[in-house]
């Protein structure tokens, strides 16, 4: 399986509702696929270097993500359909990875992270 | 400090790549306000000459400026620049 990156663009106009909805939309559609979805990262509303179908604003989504070169065709086309979705870009970052132990290092992290909080709590 | 030798000095040369200097600067596509020091106030990329930049990190750097100018992180052109008076 291949790691791929997809950064997309939403219409900033839609209520938080319909946010979750797209969102939750595209990964759906990644694990219908046979990929495995790492980590979603909303970046919230950022203002555009350049207009795009007329919005100065949009909502930022990154998405990262395991699976195949068919994935990625399918995502795609997909992500062009969505009116919602101003623009997206898909990017590989590595060949030939195991998603599960992506994941696994991915949670390892994320307690190491919380522990060391909780030390940080701890202490003060 | 290097003079470029043309212009009023509006670029100054840097003589060693500051991606080898410190390595621990990434260059990624999505952090545009990295990316944007590399390119003229027009959003055009500096050529290598003026940035210092080496062959390899120009190149890595050249294609994170394309992705985040197609995601737009970054502007294709400024169309509105403050020209200088004369």
């Amino acid at each position: 399986m291949r790691r791929y990156e997809m950064v997309y663009i939403i219409n900033p106009n839609l209520d938080t509702e319909s946010l979750n909805e797209v969102i939750a939309k595209f990964t759906d559609i990644i694990a219908k696929l046979k990929g495995s979805v790492l980590k979603v990262h909303e970046w919230g509303k950022r203002k555009l270097a350049y207009e795009v179908k007329k919005f100065d604003k949009g909502y930022y989504v990154m998405c990262d993500f395991c699976g195949g070169p068919n994935t990625v065709n399918e995502l795609e086309r997909n992500l062009k359909l969505d009116d919602r979705v101003l623009k997206y870009i898909t990017v590989k970052i590595d060949e030939d990875v195991d998603p599960e132990q992506l994941m696994r290092e991915e949670q390892k992290q994320e307690t190491v992270a919380e522990e060391s909080n909780d030390q940080a709590i701890e202490e003060t | 400090m290097a003079y470029d030798g043309r212009g009023k000095g509006a670029f100054v040369k840097h003589r060693i790549c500051r991606f080898c200097a410190d390595p621990s600067l990434a260059i990624d596509y999505k952090d545009p306000k990295t990316l944007a020091a590399f390119t003229t106030e027009r959003g055009k990329i500096i050529p290598r000459r003026i940035s210092g930049n080496c062959a390899k990190h120009q190149r890595i750097l050249a294609i994170a400026i394309k992705r985040a100018r197609n995601i737009a992180l970054l502007p294709f052109t400024t169309a509105k620049v403050k020209i200088k008076e004369y």
